[in-house]
């Protein structure tokens, strides 16, 4: 197996990801490579149906390629996350992902609280005290400390978008995947979410792939990649993108 | 804190056909056994409403109406070889059909029972009070049930007179609560049964006897039947049964069962219960768990194993099966005694109660397996859009 250089935690190499069979086939991803370092906030940007979703999806363990290699590293080693089994993939994502989605998707019934145990409890097989304990820091540090016993329906649209954040980090993931987590929010909130995000990956050195067509979140990010037609067009330091956009 | 539970109570309005389900079911199946049971209880009256441990009839016997001649001789196999028998208890009882025919004209089939009177009888059953037996020692006099009047064809009842097998009887009292299936029962003494069932003083139908210790009567019929029953080597004496009274009742009750087919068609109606609260129990989680497919595939995209949503889906068809049941026990027991009211003779004794529960309750398990199909659309991959 390769081994990966510097910082690197995750990369992809020649993905390539096609849909449909005969004429209809179309190829959503053409030979993209792209890296990730620890603690880096990446944005993952581009218009519609340039193919960032499914990348997104193939580096996260989601939707396999139809050919190419995602290699993100374990500890001293490296692993080739397609070349694994369904359940060694599970528990890859188990250990290392977490994901925050355009909807928020939580449970009607449970509490902002319990959104975040169940992912404790059921996952990592938590005690139900640490579980508390654990959600209930998360869902504080991000500004939630006291609506930990409401059900989704009294929360606001960011408040919502708050505790899917929670749940893709209470388990303290090395590498956490966002798709379009602003969308479904106005300026003012999801300027917060990004900051929280941001905030995310560099303190606890967790790195962000974040997709969004959202200019606005440029001045956050460490890196950007931007996605044409299947593949990168340029992937460039945020100092650089400023530059040339002036 | 249980998720499924919690689950289920902020969406109760969505369970709540499954819950229902489950307790149409396990109503549909007690009141329909119970009323088996209650039914096939009548058969049994003349064994369930009198005092006796022990029952010596002819050999083979299927059901105590089934009754053939046996020897009063027989009185010597029971004492003193067993000394668990008291033999001053031992007493013949006459049991056997015959035909009434009714004051008015027209016949009915009824059922003569033929007792001793006196206060220690044990073959005399439990209404007859002491001034009842004491009417019944006049000849030819009988008492009947108030709800086979109308079968009897008999207007004031008491004082009538009618014929059975040609032999005159008179009505002289009435009980309640022995209704029975085949043809009414008459109650009178073994003089009258007798005389009416043209049997000679050395006869009976039925020989009963008390045991000092009613704990011994299944060691005390056990022997009779080696002795007398089952004995290969002694074919000469394979001619009487012996059972204790609860062995008696439930052969009498099985011979019924088996007879109408009823068990069949009860089994067969609470099979289509059971499966109607299945599919409809299966079908409610199912939608259930198809309705928070995004939210559980969130759950697979962060690595969590299927199997926790499996058992989340089989918990939440426990606590379905649970309400449910929860629900028909007071329904059940309403709707019994509404059953009763009517006339009905409901019997739900703790057996039956408890095994329709379980039985529904592992139904609604079962259904909640089915209903597992839907985790197969949680897909992480489709939550990108």
């Amino acid at each position: 197996m390769r081994m990966m250089i510097d910082d690197t935690i995750i990369g992809g190499h020649d993905l390539v990801r096609m849909f449909g069979d005969g004429d209809s086939q179309t190829t959503a991803v053409d030979r993209v490579s792209l890296d990730l370092e620890r603690g880096q906030f990446a944005l993952l940007m581009g218009p519609s149906g340039s193919g960032k979703s499914t990348l997104l999806a193939m580096l996260s363990g989601l939707l396999r390629p139809t050919s190419g290699r995602v290699l993100c590293r374990d500890e001293d080693d490296t692993l080739d996350i397609w070349s694994l089994t369904d359940r060694e993939r599970e528990r890859y994502r188990l250990k290392y992902c977490g994901y925050i989605f355009q909807g928020y998707n939580l449970f009607p019934a449970l509490t902002a609280r319990q959104q975040l145990e169940i992912v404790l409890r059921w996952g990592l097989g938590t005690p139900a005290r640490e579980a508390k304990k654990q959600s209930e820091e998360v869902l504080s540090m991000l500004g939630l400390g006291n609506k930990l016993n409401l059900l989704p329906c009294h929360l606001s649209g960011g408040e919502k978008q708050r505790v899917a954040i929670g749940r893709a980090l209470v388990k303290n993931p090395t590498l956490c995947f966002a798709d379009e987590p602003t969308s479904a929010l106005d300026w003012h909130h999801g300027e917060h979410v990004v900051e929280l995000l941001r905030t995310a990956a560099h303190e606890r050195g967790a790195t962000m792939l974040v997709v969004t067509h959202d200019p606005r979140l440029l001045p956050y990010a460490d890196t950007v990649f931007h996605l044409e037609d299947g593949q990168i067009t340029d992937d460039q330091p945020v100092p650089l993108l400023h530059a040339a956009a002036s | 804190m249980n998720y499924a539970l919690t689950t289920l109570w902020y969406e109760r309005q969505r369970y709540l056909p499954g819950v229902l389900a489950v307790a149409f079911s396990a109503l549909l199946i007690a009141l329909q056994c119970g009323l088996l049971l209650g039914l096939l209880s009548i058969t049994s009256i003349p064994i369930d409403y009198t005092r006796a441990d022990i029952w010596i009839g002819s050999q083979d016997i299927l059901s105590v109406d089934l009754g053939q001649k046996i020897p009063m001789s027989f009185v010597g196999r029971l004492s003193p070889e067993n000394p668990e028998i008291d033999p001053t208890s031992i007493e013949p009882f006459i049991e056997a059909f015959g035909q009434w025919k009714k004051p008015a004209g027209g016949t009915s089939l009824c059922v003569v029972l033929g007792s001793k009177l006196e206060d220690d009888a044990c073959g005399a059953i439990q209404a007859l009070t002491p001034e009842l037996r004491q009417r019944l020692t006049e000849p030819d006099s009988v008492i009947v049930d108030t709800s086979e009047m109308n079968r009897l064809g008999l207007t004031t009842g008491i004082g009538q007179t009618a014929e059975i097998l040609g032999k005159k009887v008179r009505v002289v009292g009435l009980v309640s609560g022995y209704k029975s299936l085949a043809g009414a029962y008459i109650f009178c003494s073994l003089t009258t049964a007798r005389k009416l069932l043209n049997l000679k003083s050395d006869q009976t139908t039925y020989l009963l006897a008390r045991c000092y210790d009613r704990a011994k009567a299944p060691v005390v019929a056990k022997r009779l039947r080696e002795r007398y029953e089952d004995n290969v080597d002694s074919e000469k004496k394979k001619d009487m049964s012996a059972m204790t009274s609860a062995e008696f009742s439930w052969r009498s009750q099985m011979h019924w069962l088996k007879a109408t087919m009823a068990g069949v068609a009860i089994g067969y109606t609470a099979m289509l219960g059971l499966l109607v609260g299945a599919v409809v129990t299966s079908q409610t989680l199912y939608a259930a768990t198809v309705a928070s497919i995004r939210e559980l595939a969130i759950l697979r995209a962060l690595g969590i194993p299927r199997w926790r949503m499996m058992s989340a889906v089989l918990s939440q068809s426990f606590w379905v099966g649970i309400i449910g049941v929860a629900v028909a026990v007071p329904t059940i027991w309403g709707m019994s005694r509404l059953a009763e009211f009517a006339g009905a003779r409901v019997m739900l004794p703790n057996w039956l109660l408890g095994s329709v529960l379980s039985v529904t309750l592992a139904t609604a398990l079962v259904a909640g397996l089915f209903a597992l199909r839907s985790l197969r659309h949680v897909e992480p991959a489709n939550l990108l859009r």
